[in-house]
């Protein structure tokens, strides 16, 4: 064979495996068919999700926003890249959001919960009160560190209100699981169509949890593992020692909520209703309304209102209505606040009849 | 190519890949310009050390834009920190300089050769086209890595001085031994040069096509802040995984502990896949190309 012709092929060769590769690396992963499992009915699923024991883990997890949430500079808790979670099974976990070139890791080690985040450069200590020591799942500023607990409060919360039924089979993060689905009962008055939690065959954990709204086929929210291995979790995960210049916040479990910043600092709120039309109304301090909006020099909370939602009246007065794809919420002029994934119509009825 | 150097090599028909290797360093980082450039990079770690001491705030509250490299949004824990300042370093100029430099070295390499007439030489020498190749993609390989090294080491030392040695400590807060901290730093270099080499292959593919190396830093140029572009726009994310630059901001992923190795596996063998088919385009030119 004429050696340039030779080269040629050669080089078709490498070029073909080349971009052969980048194909393969751009595959989506999870494109498998629907596993096969032994059929399973709803109530004993959700049983054995209940008490399923918090496996030893470590995995991804990632969050696919569509909630439609207007933007506001700086909001914190769902502006994250991904979450990478380690478990060690008997109540350790550590928790690290990256966003962009920063990262917060919550570190639970049992009696203890460090919080540190790279873009400040500050870790803050909480102390656990020694009962809520063995709780896993929420650290002591209430965010989850991991979908089980989130899943299971769901799960709790809408049983009477739902219809529950098993739904075929999914494969997430590469494992079989069965697809749970909890649909509101037709009453229900909700923007909600139904939420999807893919629960593990084998641990039965919860792996994703979706929710779906009226209309669309895509999740409005989707949290879930996007890759997943069980097994034991060395030790030194779960402990954490500031580093040198850090600024370090020590404060009490109990005491947090009054020391905690503005978004936390959450005023007491009443349920209304039940289930999937729940609606809940509080009061917000005169004094957060007139703080500096988060991220901004120059408008305050009421002035953001006013940017972000939709001006109403009605017989509560008048307020503003900030619309999301799971739900509104209603912020009167006089510091009322109600909301909830309903139509608009409920939460101005809600607070007419209070 | 004298009447000596010719006689030389018919005396000895397989010249030795070492002293053909050799001599290809010798004669790139003999050229002004190849110092200039990696002075010039080495140089940066240095200013943007420098300069987050003077601003000595912890930077804008939200990162910067997502879109344009991990350096930016690094250098927001850069300050203070040893270890995250060579990183960040590396991380911003891979978006654009580094690329640069390493456009200029397969410019340089083949078409910078043809224009010159050099290249001549080595098509009528008894020099397998194959070798010339790797004689050449070794050349550009080297000054990726000189440039990568450059700044690597001017960024820990520039992070060293200014912030002291016991700042060395990854995104999740975990404190790290010196020796620990040079392999993540290591390990974030080595990623770059590879990403660079990959680069490289595209600039000597070019090369081989054309006798004006300024069209093959052009080209690479332009292609890098098209790739930046297509990269931004979400509405192109079935193109995203084909993009080399796709998993550049990843580059951080190094800081964080335990390191994610997702992203970084995906860019390496990203790199690995551009590597084969430029290197393959290249060498089907070469070898196709009259003497």
């Amino acid at each position: 064979m004429n050696p340039k012709r030779k080269a040629v092929a050669v080089a078709a060769a490498g070029t073909a495996l080349g971009v052969a590769g980048l194909g393969v690396i751009a595959m989506p992963a999870g494109a498998d068919a629907a596993p096969e499992l032994p059929p399973v009915s709803a109530e004993a699923l959700v049983e054995s999700v209940f008490s399923a024991e918090s496996p030893a883990l470590s995995g991804t997890i990632e969050l696919d926003n569509g909630l439609g949430l207007p933007a506001i500079p700086g909001a914190p808790a769902l502006d994250m890249d991904s979450a990478r979670v380690h478990n060690d099974g008997e109540g350790r976990s550590r928790l690290a959001m990256q966003d962009g070139g920063t990262e917060r890791t919550i570190v639970h080690d049992g009696a203890t919960v460090w919080n540190y985040d790279s873009a400040s450069n500050t870790a803050t200590k909480t102390t656990l009160p020694a009962e809520a020591a063995t709780g896993h799942g929420m650290t002591g500023d209430g965010q989850v560190t991991d979908p089980t607990s989130a899943a299971k409060d769901v799960l709790q919360a809408v049983r009477q209100s739902s219809t529950v039924t098993v739904d075929g089979t999914a494969r997430v993060a590469d494992r079989a699981a069965y697809e749970l689905v909890l649909t509101p009962k037709p009453t229900e008055r909700t923007l909600l169509r139904e939420v999807r939690v893919a629960v593990d065959s084998e641990t039965r954990l919860p792996l994703r949890l979706a929710v779906l709204t009226h209309g669309t086929t895509e999740p409005a929210l989707q949290v879930g593992f996007s890759d997943v291995e069980f097994g034991p979790q060395p030790a030194g995960l779960f402990r954490f020692t500031p580093p040198p210049g850090a600024t370090v916040e020590e404060r009490q479990a109990d005491q947090g909520r009054e020391h905690a910043p503005k978004t936390e600092a959450e005023p007491q709120f009443d349920a209304v209703g039940e289930g999937w039309d729940t609606v809940l109304v509080g009061e917000v301090p005169a004094e957060l309304l007139t703080q500096q909006a988060p991220g901004s020099d120059d408008v305050n909370v009421r002035g953001l209102l006013g940017q972000i939602g939709k001006p109403v009246t009605g017989s509560f007065g008048s307020g503003h209505v900030i619309s999301t794809n799971v739900g509104n919420a209603l912020v009167t002029d006089d510091g009322r606040v109600a909301f909830g994934a309903v139509p608009e119509q409920v939460l101005i009825q809600t607070l007419g009849d209070r | 190519m004298t009447q000596a150097t010719m006689t030389a090599r018919e005396r000895a028909p397989r010249a030795p890949l070492t002293r053909l290797l050799r001599a290809e360093l010798r004669w790139i980082f003999r050229r002004p310009r190849t110092l200039v450039v990696l002075g010039m990079l080495a140089l940066l770690p240095v200013v943007v050390g420098i300069a987050l001491t003077l601003v000595d705030s912890p930077g804008p509250p939200g990162g910067g834009p997502n879109g344009a490299g991990g350096g930016e949004s690094l250098l927001v824990s850069a300050g203070g920190n040893a270890l995250v300042l060579p990183v960040a370093a590396l991380g911003m100029a891979l978006a654009l300089l580094l690329p640069l430099a390493a456009a200029m070295a397969g410019a340089d390499a083949v078409a910078g050769e043809t224009a010159h007439g050099t290249l001549r030489g080595w098509l009528l020498t008894p020099v397998s086209r194959g070798r010339l190749l790797l004689v050449k993609a070794f050349g550009v390989a080297a000054v990726a890595v000189a440039a990568v090294v450059a700044m690597a080491l001017t960024g820990i030392v520039t992070g060293l001085v200014i912030n002291g040695g016991g700042t060395l400590f990854t995104l999740s807060g975990t404190t790290l031994s010196f020796p620990a901290a040079v392999g993540k730093v290591a390990l974030a270099a080595g990623w770059v040069a590879l990403q660079l080499w990959a680069v490289g292959a595209v600039a000597l593919a070019i090369s081989t096509w054309t006798e004006h190396p300024m069209l093959v830093v052009v080209s690479v140029l332009a292609g890098t802040i098209l790739f930046s572009v297509l990269g931004a726009l979400d509405a192109l994310d079935w193109l995203h995984p084909f993009l080399l630059n796709d998993s550049w901001q990843a580059i951080g992923d190094v800081l964080r502990d335990p390191v994610p190795t997702g992203e970084l596996t995906e860019g390496a063998l990203r790199a690995l896949c551009y590597i084969a088919i430029a290197l393959s385009i290249a060498y089907a030119r070469l070898t196709t190309k009259d003497g």
